[in-house]
């Protein structure tokens, strides 16, 4: 028998305060609201997100969007069965302010809280979308990270590769910073694109020698600020045409990086011999039409599966956390009132780490 | 009504039954987001009490600790939501001003020498500010104390939710690169 069960999930960890509510059921899981507060106009003037402005906006914006996402859904507390919170990992202050509401609503219900991880939540969104059954391959590309998983469960993630160092979403977004173009960069360094030609100005792709599935941003970075000032010191600026051939020459070569390593992930995954092979790509870069159109066409090449969530489940939402929190209900994975906000909590602890170390543990 | 304040390096919560008070102080560095609750429900269950049965809150909307002001204010939000019961926030100039004569200015202390300062006349307050000095902070349990009682006098007043008293700006600096010049 499968058990109908309502969720309430809670987002803070970066710049949006988000809140949805979420029913699961046997033909599968319904979004009954997904609310999110963004807070890009906050951001605006200081080129990045700043985490105490973030925190502070975070800190009275969190129940505001708990009550919007239960009047949309027309539900009260009373007719949910749990409390799916993102506990990390993220901006220490978003992801505390999130939590501490989760905690009070739990314990003034009585309902079970979850403490979900940031990163699971894209992870398992495949599932929410298109019900796809384990194991499937994850190329999770966003402003905050880019890795490859092979979901195998709902609490067991494999990472075959990632980022060495910068996100190609915060790759786009200082891309558009260096272009006068506005933030969040990645539809207008896009939109700019299409009228480019990606060969004028030749772009490095690191790693792609190296085996495995391990990817690098940053020299992506310095190379298009290289290429951008030499136009500058001969002409004084930039025309719109010069900005349309960097921009299509950026975005062809983190296509290119993205879709030379999953190739290599999918190989890695279809060893495992899955019997419907999938590859799901998840997080705000995975909105960007060529990327999205590069993998879909991998996957055909290699009898996979190839979905993408809607754009409103790609970027931060709070719809994939009260689902990942239904799988964890489901699960018996419940937390107590002692729940902790984890800045750093990477999916797979097995896996070595690829960024940050010491005291505060790996990043990825 | 069950109060709570989370300011400094403390966890401080204190049940107002009637007129009697009972409070309890744990003092900690780091970890009031773990310990809060907890020690909200040991309070309750000492009193014999559930969540059910009060009639509302009140938290400590700061000035101090960053960190700690989001999660009481964040805490007192979600309860408030939770139990359908309004929470009733009180900074701590207020609370060290408890009882005592208007006007006068309270000065409380900050990070690295300096205080934090508001003047508080019969009806209303000046906008506090951050000066610098010395100054002597109140003991946790004075704190929530005072926190219970002032708010137990609002109970039922249309009062804005909850919201953290910084009164430094956030510490941010705007972008310094300048765009390039996009040419005709």
């Amino acid at each position: 028998m499968t058990q109908t069960l309502t969720l309430l999930g809670i987002e803070s960890s970066c710049d949006d305060t988000a809140a949805a509510v979420v029913r699961s059921g046997a033909d599968g899981a319904l979004i009954l609201s997904s609310f999110v507060w963004g807070q890009t106009a906050l951001h605006a003037d200081f080129g990045g997100v700043v985490p105490e402005i973030a925190a502070r906006a975070h800190a009275e914006r969190v129940d505001l969007c708990v009550e919007r996402a239960l009047a949309e859904a027309d539900l009260s507390l009373s007719d949910l069965d749990g409390i799916a919170v993102t506990a990390g990992p993220g901006l220490i202050g978003g992801v505390m302010s999130g939590v501490m509401c989760a905690k009070g609503l739990a314990a003034a219900t009585g309902l079970p809280l979850i403490g979900v991880n940031h990163l699971a939540g894209h992870a398992l969104t495949p599932r929410l979308t298109d019900n796809l059954a384990f194991p499937y391959l994850m190329l999770l590309v966003s402003g905050g990270h880019c890795q490859f998983l092979i979901v195998h469960g709902t609490d067991r993630f494999e990472r075959i590769g990632g980022t060495i160092d910068d996100a190609p979403g915060e790759a786009f977004d200082k891309t558009a910073k260096l272009l006068a173009l506005p933030q969040p960069g990645g539809p207008h360094v896009e939109r700019e694109a299409r009228a480019g030609d990606p060969r004028r100005f030749p772009m490095p792709r690191p790693l792609m020698d190296r085996p495995g599935c391990d990817m690098s941003f940053s020299g992506l970075k310095t190379a298009l600020l290289r290429a951008r000032d030499s136009v500058i010191a001969e002409k004084g600026g930039l025309t719109v045409a010069d900005r349309a051939d960097l921009c299509a020459a950026f975005q062809l070569a983190v296509c290119d990086i993205l879709v030379g390593k999953s190739h290599r992930a999918l190989d890695n995954y279809l060893a495992l011999r899955p019997a419907v092979p999938a590859f799901a790509v998840a997080g705000g870069v995975a909105a960007n039409g060529p990327v999205r159109a590069a993998l879909s066409a991998l996957c055909d090449e290699h009898q996979t599966r190839f979905t993408a969530p809607p754009l409103s489940l790609c970027t931060d939402n709070a719809a994939m956390i009260a689902y990942a929190g239904v799988e964890r209900l489901l699960l018996g994975l419940v937390d107590d009132m002692r729940l902790a906000a984890r800045p750093r909590w990477p999916l797979d602890p097995a896996a070595p780490a690829l960024l940050g170390s010491g005291k505060k543990g790996a990043k990825a | 009504m069950l109060a709570f304040d989370t300011s400094a390096a403390h966890c401080a919560v204190a049940l107002l039954c009637g007129e009697r008070i009972v409070s309890s102080v744990a003092l900690m560095a780091v970890g009031q987001a773990e310990e809060l609750i907890p020690a909200l429900e040991d309070l309750l269950t000492q009193e014999g009490l559930v969540w059910r049965d009060l009639d509302a809150l009140a938290v400590g909307t700061g000035p101090g600790n960053f960190t700690g002001i989001r999660i009481g204010v964040a805490a007192a939000r979600g309860l408030a939501l939770g139990l359908g019961i309004q929470a009733i926030g009180v900074s701590g100039f207020e609370a060290a001003a408890f009882g005592l004569p208007r006007p006068l200015t309270v000065t409380l202390p900050a990070l690295r020498r300096q205080i934090y300062a508001q003047r508080l006349h019969e009806d209303r307050a000046d906008a506090p500010e951050v000066t610098d000095g010395m100054a002597e902070a109140m003991s946790a349990e004075a704190l929530v104390t005072a926190i219970v009682r002032i708010a137990a006098k609002r109970v039922g007043q249309d009062l804005p939710r909850p919201a953290p008293l910084y009164v430094r700006a956030a510490d941010a600096v705007p972008a310094r690169d300048p765009a390039p010049t996009i040419l005709p």
